[in-house]
């Protein structure tokens, strides 16, 4: 086992150490911007992305009748990510007059259309659940905490 | 993602009171080394996919006196690089997953005394934060990149470059920290000792094919841009596939601020030593013409794949006199943006493939695909793809 370890560990300290050579390269006034997207994607899932899940798990726990929450699950897992996989395509900061080629597709009615039809899964998944599984078995007492 | 199922202590359980939240506070139901270490795997496996095509990209670009790049397969750069974006669009569910399943380790609180377990324990913390700020910076980093947009300071070639040395790097002290774990973990059945869900919940097995799912609508709604048959499911993709003569374009002519020539006055310069030759358009439409499929393959995933016909380098090359194996550099005539120019290694001078492009999809090229010619050549990055050459200068 420990060869196994160092046989990981070792080539990744010399990958943090070439990694430091470059990163020594940076130009001084880049590295504030650097440093800014370092640190803000751990800052944003930390403080801000993972709460709101959370909190929507809990909420969801408390509001949401038990057929749905599965639904609930996947249809947040899938859209949710893959809305935030198409930030770029979304906001649409690159795109430039003079290239209709790059970003041509109607990326924000999509996305309307997709949540809808999301929606409306969710919505059709959990009344299946709830028709097909009777009587539904009650949540179990404390769980609403 | 659902409320605790355990016991809390009373004191902690006390509804409405504001504090830090422990690591007991979040619900371990689904949690645990079974799960994290199967989503770990796979994220692992794409992370490691994508940094060994980055890898090879960045070598096309700044190639190690070592490496001869192949001019075959002419479609090895499409795929590396399609699977470069792909494999790391896939990991953004894996990723979100993976962090979700061991968030409350956030709140563990270091050892209180100071010694070989609390430094130990900043040391796993430091790793995990290198790791962790490296992947989130080379997803959101990459992504941009491959929608154009930049809103940054830094250089993207040689930040996505260094970065995605820290993550492998850390990636690979974590996996030896980890390892007993997740050797233990992977061998276990993903829902041992997994209490009975609550009505309707899921599953941990079922959590896990919710994730591999979402890892899977995340490559078919945006590979299209580079596999042409998901075309019309990528409803992200960066391009449609549409464009002049068929293949979108990167860099338009008013973009590189490349006006229209003259064809009867416009003259290609071919230099090699003291000796200098010019090419009119109809000199360089009456020597033998060759036709070649090639992709366009572009460092931001998207690829498109036409019908070039042209001169073969290599015998503009033999018209200056130059020996086999020579080298070549494109120059191009627009006066804005990088890779004003490009090199042509020996290997891909001689290969017959390569070639001065004059017509695509059989019509003279659209001006902002290179009008008069551009350098077409297999298994090349469309940065490489030099458009509206003036001068080809060889080196032997």
């Amino acid at each position: 086992m420990t060869a196994w370890r160092l046989a990981f560990a070792i080539p990744g300290v010399a990958a943090l150490a070439y990694a430091a050579t470059r990163l020594w390269e940076v130009p001084a006034d880049a590295w504030g911007s650097v440093l800014t997207w370092l640190a803000g994607g751990v800052v944003l899932h930390d403080a801000v992305l993972a709460p709101i899940v959370v909190g929507l798990g809990v909420a969801a726990s408390r509001w949401l009748p038990a057929p749905w929450r599965s639904p609930a699950v996947v249809a947040v897992v899938c859209w949710g990510s893959l809305t935030l996989a198409a930030i770029p395509v979304l906001y649409g900061g690159g795109v430039r007059p003079d290239n209709p080629t790059l970003l041509d597709r109607p990326y924000v009615a999509s996305w309307w259309i997709g949540s809808a039809i999301v929606v409306v899964l969710v919505v059709a998944a959990g009344w299946w659940r709830l028709r097909s599984t009777r009587p539904w078995p009650p949540s179990p007492a404390g769980r609403t905490r | 993602m659902t409320a605790d199922t355990r016991d809390a202590p009373a004191e902690r359980a006390r509804p409405n009171r504001l504090r830090v939240p422990w690591v007991d506070d979040f619900s371990e139901r689904l949690r645990g080394p079974e799960l994290t270490s199967r989503v770990g795997l796979w994220l692992g496996i794409t992370l490691s996919i994508t940094f060994l095509t980055g890898l090879w990209s960045h070598f096309q670009q700044d190639t190690p006196g070592w490496l001869t790049i192949p001019t075959s397969p002419y479609w090895l750069y499409r795929v590396t690089q399609g699977l470069h974006v792909i494999s790391g669009t896939a990991a953004v569910p894996l990723l979100l997953v993976k962090l979700w399943s061991v968030f409350p380790r956030l709140f563990r609180r270091p050892p209180w005394r100071p010694g070989r377990a609390q430094l130990l324990h900043l040391a796993e913390r430091v790793s995990i934060a290198l790791l962790v700020a490296s992947v989130i910076f080379q997803l959101a980093t990459g992504l941009s990149n491959a929608a154009q947009w930049y809103p940054w300071g830094f250089s993207f070639r040689s930040l996505h470059y260094a970065v995605a040395w820290v993550f492998i790097g850390s990636l690979l002290i974590h996996v030896a920290v980890k390892l007993p774990v997740i050797r233990q973990a992977l061998a276990e059945p993903v829902d041992r000792d997994e209490p009975a869900p609550p009505p309707g919940a899921l599953t941990r097995r079922g959590l896990l094919r919710v994730t591999w799912a979402a890892a899977g609508v995340a490559v078919l709604a945006t590979a299209g841009s580079t596999v042409s048959w998901l075309r019309h499911v990528s409803i992200f993709g960066v391009r449609s596939g549409d464009g002049p003569q068929g293949i979108p374009i990167n860099r338009s002519a008013a973009a590189a601020q490349v006006e229209p020539i003259d064809p009867a006055t416009w003259r290609l310069e071919v230099v090699y030593r003291d000796r200098a030759r010019e090419f009119s358009l109809d000199e360089l439409r009456a020597m033998p013409q060759a036709s070649h499929d090639l992709p366009i393959a572009c460092v931001e995933g998207w690829s498109g794949s036409g019908t070039w016909t042209g001169v073969p380098v290599a015998d503009l090359v033999a018209a200056v006199g130059a020996p086999d194996g020579s080298r070549v550099f494109a120059v191009s005539m627009q006066r804005r943006g990088g890779w004003r120019t490009s090199e042509l290694p020996g290997q891909f001078v001689a290969d017959r493939r390569t070639l001065l492009a004059l017509d695509l999809a059989g019509e003279p090229l659209a001006l902002d695909h290179g009008y008069p010619c551009r350098i077409i050549a297999p298994n090349r990055p469309g940065v490489l793809q030099t458009k509206w050459v003036r001068r080809l200068e060889v080196y032997a």
